[in-house]
């Protein structure tokens, strides 16, 4: 049924991976479990039985030949795969007798995990460096205007995602 | 040349060392992380994320290797290099466990 089912869009940047977790929770909580993900913070939320459901976003590129033993491990341990968006793995598991399952159980492969996402940003940033001259030199054409302010606004959002998740990396060293 | 070679991977993080002394057959996922929560009493737990994190890193250097398949779950095993490693380890925590025995007054 429709009315079971509801869309919710919400923005995390890519340092917020445990506010998105800790959302997720207290949806399942409320009893609306994630169905599945879509671009650009899009959440599908189907309603049942509240349960104190924890999610863990895991941020993985795998080859594909890889992904079979990749879903394989999580499954085996319990996790359910509830979908992906852009290497960002859902996955779901049930806290029982108070203990938070963790898909990650020490600091360095938590570390580990922010700076395979840190590459890919780099290669954006590369990207973004890479057409900078046509962006700024390569006028008048039309609409030159916004495609600087989109420019401008990409880089701005990237550069301080890069920082939030060096800090992320520094803080948890530190712990 | 080959000293340095392992030494490079020294000290292994507990997880890692935990995960590699299991490999000491040939196991696949689940039954790694089921034997180090048995092995280490509870003390060591360790999550498929940072296992397969452990297996992807371990493969690369080649200190573990695939072995077979079935039922679509994939088992390691040690390589030489990677028991050399892990002998490596080893002495040093028995170092490390002697001096931390030897402190007298620690005991009093």
């Amino acid at each position: 049924m429709a009315e079971n089912t509801i869309r919710k869009f919400r923005w995390f940047w890519p340092w917020q991976d445990e506010q998105e977790e800790a959302w997720l929770r207290s949806m399942s909580q409320q009893g609306w479990h994630l169905v599945s993900v879509g671009l650009a913070g899009i959440y599908r939320f189907k309603s049942g039985e509240p349960c104190d459901c924890v999610y863990r976003l895991d941020y993985q590129a795998y080859k594909k030949k890889d992904e079979q033993d990749y879903l394989q491990l999580f499954s085996d341990a319990g996790w359910e795969h509830i979908g992906y968006m852009s290497n960002w793995h859902y996955f779901r598991k049930e806290a029982r007798e108070g203990e938070v399952p963790e898909i990650y159980t020490d600091i360095e492969s938590k570390v580990a995990k922010y700076k395979r996402l840190l590459t890919y940003l780099a290669f954006f940033a590369v990207i973004i460096i890479a057409i900078s001259h046509n962006v700024w030199f390569d006028y008048p054409y039309s609409w030159w205007f916004v495609t600087r302010a989109i420019y401008l606004l990409l880089t701005v959002s990237l550069v301080y995602s890069i920082i939030r998740l060096l800090l992320r990396i520094r803080h948890l060293r530190r712990i | 040349m080959v000293r340095d070679d392992i030494n490079k991977y020294l000290p292994l993080t507990e997880s890692t060392y935990y995960i590699m002394l299991t490999l000491i057959e040939p196991l696949h996922g689940y039954a790694v992380m089921q034997k180090v929560e048995e092995i280490s009493k509870g003390t060591v737990k360790v999550g498929p994320g940072t296992l397969y994190g452990a297996f992807t890193a371990l493969e690369k250097e080649k200190l573990i290797v695939k072995v077979k398949e079935e039922k679509r779950r994939k088992s390691y095993v040690l390589t030489p290099k990677g028991k050399k490693v892990l002998l490596n380890q080893i002495k040093r925590l028995e170092i490390m466990t002697r001096n931390g025995l030897s402190v007298k007054n620690l005991y009093d």
